[in-house]
């Protein structure tokens, strides 16, 4: 009896134990109950859709109640949602400065604790961490997480390629502006890009910044670091030289009314060489013009120098008042871990799906636009060229600040010069509400 | 008909008129025809403007009342409505009877207060109506959608009704009265009866500004199924904005029902729509 | 009970002084439910707005006191005046394209709208009046593509070398929303003045073709005096959809491009839902609050009847 009940008790004791260090190192997981995970997600986008379907395969308790948005409307609707009672528990954050501020985000670092997030380079977490008071950004809590890590650069047709000569992606801008010379001879629509609602123009910009300059200076400015600014000498050369394109005709001279789908229509459909974009495009543009597009990243303005372009996860958040929290960054783990996962990632995302650097990145198609993606994604990573989104400075700089210059320059009614300081002014602005 | 107008130039004058009106009426339909062959094309692609399709597309009807859930939206939208409508054309009915008829001191002030409230932009009154429905705990039901409404119609509703009462003759409120009648009875047994005509109008008429209320629901309710038709437009034009044909089929959708009962009941939604004009 | 016996009740329905007391709780009880919705819903809401004009707030932290700072601004902030000048812009196209493009065609087919082909003219010319405005700005942004039917037409008639993106035009995206608001307004306008020039005594036009009036006459001194009411009517109603004009905009432009379409009512949305400047929305709400009463008290008194 006392040998038993010794026992009896050492394995009661055994079990607290592990009872104890279970609860104390056990991740949230989203139960078994029945879960709804109210998503606010971005329109035209399938990534997040097709991780939920493949998620509820996997996890049948869990389903999605999912609300689309056009990127403009989700910019302007984002506080307003996270502060309602129906606080979504994934959303596609833009921008988070502003929500942060206002203590609309729910703060993920116990989340990175208890996912051991650690384990994924630093660097990819780096723009999603914001200091309290909303600025800067790149420092401070986790608030944001992405499902993937895009970069942006120049997709081009392979067909209209083939009929100007173009044998090799350029390596330099120079030899850049030659194609859009020959292609523009050639009545073929050197630059595909939409204006509307939102400056598409942003994408090409931002990518001769990066041509033109160090990175650095630019990702202060979009982090909100004190003292920074884009008016600076590269980043005017870079917006001369937009400007440049802009009067040789390069762009649809009805850029203004084009808005992003109906811009994709037009690549898609044929109209356009070069279309300044994202990877997010790659599985799409794989599909439905398999075979006949390619993509390269921006060159440099001198030979042999780095390359820097936008690169960014396509960010999600959960919401402060949202009441599925742990189950949503459950899924958020879930999506940079899980195998089946960043298959998806990779094939309808065409970007690489981050996370812990040992697991492999799924294998894609030879030849493929996301091949071409993925390792253009590698070089960058080489030439430690990665920026934020300039639109992404604070929640309105992209309505507020660039889009009106923007609109402006294509309409001829402004010069490079004048755009760089409107939107320092908005910026300035808008950081001393 | 002009007595004085010769044969010729009747003819003339008609053919003319014709002409002009059949030129207006071509131009009012325009958007609809276009909207619908866009409708027609495939789905995702860019129609060029008005061109029947080779292969007309009929399912993206069916697709589009999938996606916007368009029998859920039809009931959401009826619910709402028949809270909004009866709640405020009789409470309008009976403040309009009440400031015609009974005005009791001090009632002049209170309907030009309420003659106020006929300019008023709805913007003004939104960002406090948010806050408000907030703080009730109504925002994203339908009822952040009916108190509001109810509140805002009553300008309009009580001087519609109030013009009526007031060119009832007196005497029949006397004939009334003298039959012992209280003023409850009397409102309900003889005035109300006599009110019909001028209170259908009213109701036709909330009834559409009801169904085709935007902002409203745009801000005070999140969830596309509790809005109305009107506001769940912008919802799903918001969603599937980027494909064209699909906007378009579901929009001709949302507006189907709308057209249908306006195209029944013509002749006393354009004397109501009229009227209402003119009174306002 | 005739006439003669009781001539005071006639002429002042009002209770008897013995019932006033019972009589006043009843007829108040009558205005009761109306007054409460509006009080709740309108009259608290707009002191409200003019609270929070005052303030500076972000709909969720502390609410700082500013006073009228946020006045100066609407009065001050070139964007903000842009909106309220681009609203006084839309007018011209909302009231005056419907209204004088109605008083002609009401002139011209005054007496032509009998019979079935009439009623259905009516019917169709109020199908805008009937749709939300929503759907007006969705089928006229399809309509105003760079691939639309206007463009398609143009080229028709051989002015391709005007066809453009209509709506992301810096030039035209104001006029293009202005259309879209007359064509919504148009058949209303038509209506009303056609229904009004039936009233006009036809002696009135015989008298004038005697006089040997012309048409353009008979439009000036007939018409147009006979329609005051109506005309009256039309202006009231365009200028209070133009001044406060939200769905339209937001559908078809989103007040872009630049910002050459953007209107108060847009821009307080943005303002206090997206920017979170509660304190200068209200403000710019109040704002416009007082410019529609402004616009519209002249108008009123203008349509009087003058007494004869």
């Amino acid at each position: 009896m006392g040998v038993t009940s010794l026992k009896a008790i050492g394995v009661v004791a055994a079990l607290s134990v592990s009872a104890l260090s279970a609860t104390a190192y056990a991740a949230p997981t989203c139960g078994a109950d029945p879960v709804v995970l109210n998503s606010y997600f971005e329109t035209g986008f399938p990534l997040p859709t097709r991780l939920a379907e493949e998620f509820t395969k996997q996890f049948p308790n869990v389903t999605f109640d999912i609300k689309e948005d056009q990127f403009a409307n989700l910019m302007e609707n984002s506080p307003r949602v996270l502060a309602g009672d129906n606080a979504p528990d994934l959303i596609r954050l833009p921008s988070i400065s502003d929500l942060v501020v206002d203590g609309l985000l729910k703060n993920l670092d116990g989340y990175f604790t208890d996912f051991g997030w650690d384990k994924f380079p630093a660097s990819q977490l780096v723009q999603l961490r914001i200091n309290e008071s909303g600025r800067p950004r790149g420092e401070g809590s986790l608030y944001s997480m992405g499902l993937n890590y895009s970069l942006t650069g120049v997709f081009y047709n392979k067909t209209l390629a083939a009929q100007i000569g173009m044998t090799a992606a350029p390596q330099t801008l120079a030899e850049l502006d030659a194609l859009l010379e020959k292609a523009k001879a050639a009545g073929i629509q050197p630059i595909q890009e939409w204006n509307a609602p939102n400056a598409g123009l942003a994408f090409p910009l931002q990518n001769l910044m990066g041509a033109y300059g160090d990175p650095t200076p630019i990702n202060d400015w979009i982090f909100q670091k004190p003292g920074a600014t884009i008016d600076t000498p590269a980043n005017l050369q870079a917006t001369q030289h937009l400007e440049k394109w802009i009067k040789a005709g390069y762009f649809p001279a009805d850029a203004n009314s084009l808005d992003y789908g109906a811009n994709m229509g037009q690549f898609i459909g044929g109209t356009g060489l070069f279309l300044f974009n994202g990877d997010w495009e790659s599985g799409n543009l794989d599909k439905q013009m398999a075979g006949n597009a390619g993509f390269f990243l921006m060159p440099p303005a001198v030979a042999g120098a780095k390359h820097a372009a936008m690169s960014a996860p396509l960010t999600y958040g959960i919401g402060a008042k949202a009441k599925n929290a742990d189950c949503a960054a459950y899924f958020l783990n879930w999506v940079a871990t899980n195998e089946e996962a960043r298959k998806i990632n990779v094939a309808v995302g065409g970007s690489n799906p981050g996370g812990p650097p040992d697991l492999p990145i799924p294998a894609v198609a030879p030849g493929s636009v996301t091949e071409a993606t993925l390792t253009a994604g590698n070089v960058l990573a080489g030439d430690n060229g990665a920026m934020d989104f300039i639109a992404n400075a604070t929640g309105a700089i992209f309505a507020e600040g660039w889009t009106p210059p923007l609109q402006l320059l294509v309409g001829g009614r402004t010069d490079a010069a004048a755009v760089l300081k409107a939107v320092q002014a908005e910026y300035e602005k808008q950081l001393a509400r | 008909m002009s007595g004085t107008a010769t044969m010729k130039h009747t003819s003339l004058g008609a053919f003319a008129a014709r002409g002009i009106l059949v030129l207006l009426m071509f131009g009012t339909l325009l958007p609809f025809i276009t909207m619908f062959s866009a409708a027609l094309a495939p789905s995702g692609t860019y129609p060029p403007g008005l061109q029947w399709p080779t292969d007309p597309q009929w399912g993206n009807f069916v697709d589009a009342f999938i996606a916007a859930k368009l029998d859920r939206l039809l009931l959401s939208s009826i619910t709402i409505v028949a809270f909004v409508v009866p709640a405020s054309v009789l409470f309008g009915t009976m403040a309009g009877f009440g400031l015609a008829k009974l005005a009791p001191r001090g009632s002049q002030f209170v309907y030009l207060l309420f003659v106020l409230g006929l300019t008023l932009p709805l913007e003004v009154v939104i960002i406090p109506l948010y806050y408000e429905m907030q703080w009730l705990g109504l925002l994203n039901t339908k009822f952040a959608i009916i108190l509001p409404l109810i509140g805002l119609f009553m300008p309009f509703s009580i001087f519609w009704m109030r013009a009526h009462f007031v060119n009832v003759p007196a005497e029949i409120s006397e004939a009334a009265e003298i039959d012992g009648a209280n003023p409850w009875q009397q409102f309900w047994r003889v005035q109300v009866p006599l009110a019909k005509p001028a209170v259908l109008s009213l109701a036709i008429l909330q009834f559409l500004w009801t169904w085709n209320s935007f902002l409203l629901p745009l801000v005070l309710v999140e969830v596309p199924l509790e809005r109305t038709m009107a506001g769940a437009l912008g919802a799903f034009q918001g969603q599937w904005g980027t494909n064209i044909p699909l906007l378009c089929a579901g929009s001709l959708l949302i507006l189907a029902p709308t057209i249908i009962i306006f195209v029944l009941f013509q002749k006393q939604f354009v004397a109501a729509l009229l009227q209402g004009a003119v009174k306002g | 009970m005739t006439d003669t016996s009781m001539p005071s009740l006639r002429q002042n329905p009002r209770p008897r002084n013995s019932r006033r007391g019972r009589g006043t709780l009843v007829a108040w009880l009558f205005i009761a439910p109306a007054l409460l919705f509006y009080t709740a819903f309108v009259l608290i809401p707009i002191s409200m707005t003019a609270y929070y004009s005052l303030l500076r707030w972000n709909g969720i932290g502390a609410m700082q006191f500013r006073g009228l700072q946020n006045y100066l601004t609407v009065l001050t902030e070139p964007d903000l005046l842009t909106t309220i000048g681009n609203a006084f812009q839309l007018v011209l196209y909302f009231t005056v394209l419907p209204v004088g493009i109605g008083l002609g065609i009401a002139q011209v087919i005054r007496t032509h709208l009998g019979g079935p082909f009439g009623t259905t003219a009516r019917t169709i010319l109020f199908i805008p009046q009937v749709i939300p405005l929503v759907a007006a700005g969705i089928a006229w942004s399809w309509m105003l593509a760079s691939n639309g039917v206007i463009n398609q037409l143009l080229s028709a008639v051989g002015l391709g070398g005007w066809t453009r993106g209509w709506l992301g035009d810096f030039d035209f995206a104001l006029p293009a929303v202005g259309i879209i608001g007359a064509w919504v307004l148009l058949g209303l306008c038509t209506m009303l003045l056609v229904t009004g020039i039936a009233k006009i005594d036809p002696t009135l036009y015989e008298a004038a073709k005697l006089d040997g009036a012309s048409g353009w006459d008979e439009f000036v001194n007939v018409t147009v005096p006979g329609l005051r009411q109506e005309i009256g009517v039309c202006v009231t109603v365009t200028v209070i959809a133009a001044l406060a004009s939200f769905d339209i905009v937001y559908v078809a432009t989103g007040g872009g491009p630049g910002g050459v379409t953007n209107v108060p009512g847009l821009e307080i949305y943005r303002l206090a839902f997206a920017h979170r400047q509660v304190g200068l929305a209200s403000a710019l709400a109040i704002v416009l609050m007082i410019l529609v009463i402004a616009c519209i008290l002249p108008i009123q008194w203008l349509m009087r009847e003058p007494r004869k």
